[in-house]
């Protein structure tokens, strides 16, 4: 008798555990998830100022953006005047470039993916796979800090097995009230190789935001692009035809 | 009786005659070797070519040589394998292949490479991959996240064995694939750009990623004898309908190196002219100072009777002793300079990254032709007859009263 109760009781202690795990997991899961969401809005409008910062030179674009769920956005470059027109469209994991001087609409391939954004540090890949954090990685939170009297979570991602990324491990850290403060990436070796970070948190577009994003190579200190917003407006829904070519050619018409 | 005066005669001075034997035996060796050095360039340039994924005969989709995309793919691989398995002699092997531009990328670093996906049992008789794995293993049939790359990008890419690689390309419906490989050998080539450019998957896993049904890329099939090339492919030709398919053989495959051959043939003739012109003029200038220092010898011999005509002969007869002497000579130098590197062969390594472009190797192997060696031997025999003629006939013109005046 007492060795049946005993037997049971390590049963549901083992039930119990996994259970928990399961819990926890899901639980990491949907904290991604829901900062991802809390970032990108149902839809978005912005106006944002893209510094690249190079060791001999820098320079700033003003880009319009404009974002729908966790797939489609919409770029435009207003300034300087030189690129004014360029634009990038992105619907699901396709990709359009526009150049108003050609007045071409060109479909990325996917040789130019790997390529930088505009010559920032951002890659094409890292634009058409923004929501490869959500699906191709598994999360589990690995610390805890403080920031700014609030708690942040310290999330490490490692890649599913046989996820095409490039990346060996994310690191990313995310506030309590879902704000995503940086997210680090690893190559295979676990060494790190860029880093963006969310500073100058603010109340913009009704809700707090980090109003600055850097993006930084681990190992060139005067090499980085910065993003500041000027304009954030989340949007409820933004209507299916701004995300088409045509919208591509003619932005904010 | 002209044999035996002519042998006499030449050993009466005998550092004159090895003087000129000598001059023989270098213009044959070099012919003969440089000869056989081209020789194994172009045969390396070859076996290269062909074992670098061209095969002897090499079936593909009519579009595909002009545009190789995903698109220009066989669409139907089963009547290929019936047209090659009722034309093809029995002891020719073949394989089919998926083979399309991808760009692979790691954290760091990411380059054009072309993927080739395998079948890897039939693969292995046919191009180099499956010697040439230095690490790791080879690919196993059905592996499906395994890839060999060569030891060349594993540098440039920083990675190594068991690392992940990422390619991309695009499939069949225009969109993007990607797919996160491991990899699981590395190989090392003849040439660099092969390790470069190529990436080996098996088929099955290049058609998951690709979203491709059974269609393949190319059909590479080598034969026994590389010479029936042309035969078995004009059958191909008349089996397959040129208007959906492209039967090739190596030589239209390998446009360069078919020319580069022609070249290499005029190329070794006509070094072997000018080495012997080099030699001719030793030649005729040594002959011509023989029958001086025996004018009076030859007018001895016209006073006995001797007709002009068999002084030229004598003289002639001379001349050609000396160059089957040195002939005999050169050759058995020249057989064993390239027997002796036949086993290893002459390390270009320091220059090979110049030479790489046009398809050699980093080593080359001598290689002795059989028409090259005739050719040789008949154009020093043949042209230094011919020149001696001229200070025989000099020798012939000699009459007794001037030959008695010269002292």
């Amino acid at each position: 008798m007492g060795k049946k109760s005993i037997i049971i009781f390590l049963l549901s202690i083992a039930v119990f555990t996994i259970l928990c795990g399961t819990l926890h997991a899901v639980e990491v899961e949907t904290l991604v998830r829901d900062a991802v969401k809390y970032y990108r809005g149902n839809a978005s409008f912005s106006v944002v100022d893209m510094t690249i910062h190079r060791p001999g030179w820098e320079r700033t674009l003003t880009i319009k953006a404009w974002t729908r769920g966790e797939k489609d956005s919409l770029f435009t470059i207003i300034a300087p005047p030189k690129d004014n027109g360029n634009g990038t469209l992105k619907k699901g994991k396709e990709m359009w470039i526009f150049n108003p001087r050609v007045n071409r609409v060109i479909k990325l391939p996917p040789s130019m993916m790997s390529q930088s954004w505009m010559g920032s540090d951002f890659s094409n890949n890292d634009l058409a796979k923004s929501d490869s954090i959500i699906n191709d990685y598994t999360h589990k939170i690995t610390g805890t800090e403080i920031h700014a009297g609030k708690k942040v979570f310290v999330i490490t991602s490692m890649p599913k097995p046989d996820a095409p990324v490039v990346w060996g491990m994310q690191k990313l850290r995310v506030r309590e009230d879902l704000i995503f403060l940086s997210q680090e990436f690893y190559d295979e070796d676990l060494l790190l190789v860029k880093t963006m970070t969310g500073t100058k948190i603010q109340m913009i577009g009704g809700k707090l935001f980090p109003r600055v994003w850097k993006m930084q190579k681990e190992d060139k200190e005067d090499e980085y692009t910065l993003l500041e917003y000027r304009e954030l407006l989340f949007k409820e829904n933004l209507p299916g035809e701004l995300f088409t070519l045509s919208s591509l050619k003619n932005p904010g018409r | 009786m002209y044999l035996q005066m002519a042998w006499r005669n030449i050993w009466r001075n005998p550092r004159r005659t090895i003087v000129i034997m000598t001059a023989v035996i270098i213009g044959v060796w070099a012919m003969i070797f440089l000869g056989a050095l081209m020789r194994g360039i172009s045969d390396q340039m070859v076996r290269n070519g062909i074992m670098t994924l061209t095969g002897h005969v090499q079936v593909h989709h009519a579009g595909f040589r002009k545009d190789p995309v995903i698109e220009n793919s066989i669409d139907k691989p089963e009547v290929v394998e019936a047209a090659l398995s009722k034309i093809l002699p029995r002891d020719a092997r073949w394989t089919t292949r998926v083979r399309v531009d991808a760009i692979a990328s790691n954290a760091r670093h990411s380059g054009g490479v072309t993927l080739v996906g395998i079948d890897p049992e039939q693969e292995a008789g046919i191009s180099f991959i499956r010697q040439a794995i230095t690490e790791g293993t080879y690919l196993k049939a059905g592996d499906k996240y395994g890839i060999i790359v060569g030891e060349a990008l594993a540098d440039k890419f920083d990675t190594k064995l068991g690392r992940k690689l990422v390619l991309m390309s695009q499939d069949t419906n225009g969109d993007i694939a990607s797919r996160a490989f491991r990899i699981t050998g590395i190989f090392k080539a003849e040439m660099e750009t092969t390790e470069k450019q190529f990436v080996f998957v098996t088929i099955t896993a290049a058609r998951k990623m690709l979203k491709l049904g059974n269609q393949i890329s190319e059909v590479s099939i080598l034969l026994a004898d590389y010479k029936n090339a042309d035969r078995v492919a004009d059958d191909l030709r008349g089996v397959l309908p040129s208007v959906s398919y492209d039967v090739q053989t190596w030589q239209e495959l390998l446009p360069f190196v078919t020319a580069v051959l022609k070249m290499y043939d005029w190329f070794i003739y006509l070094w072997f002219l000018v080495i012997f012109i080099a030699m001719g003029f030793g030649i005729v200038n040594t002959i011509l100072m023989a029958v001086f220092e025996r004018i009076r010898e030859f007018g001895l011999l016209k006073a006995l009777g001797m007709k002009p005509w068999w002084i030229v002969k004598e003289i002639l007869t001379e001349s050609f002793f000396l160059l089957i002497l040195g002939m005999v000579a050169g050759n058995a130098l020249g057989f064993l300079s390239v027997f002796a590197l036949a086993d290893t062969g002459i390390d270009l390594s320091a220059l090979s990254e110049g030479m790489e472009f046009a398809g050699m190797s980093r080593v080359i192997y001598p290689v002795i032709a059989i028409k090259d060696i005739v050719a040789a031997n008949l154009v020093v025999l043949i042209l230094g007859l011919l020149v001696s003629a001229y200070p025989a006939i000099k020798a012939a013109r000699f009459t007794p009263v001037k030959a008695m005046a010269h002292t």
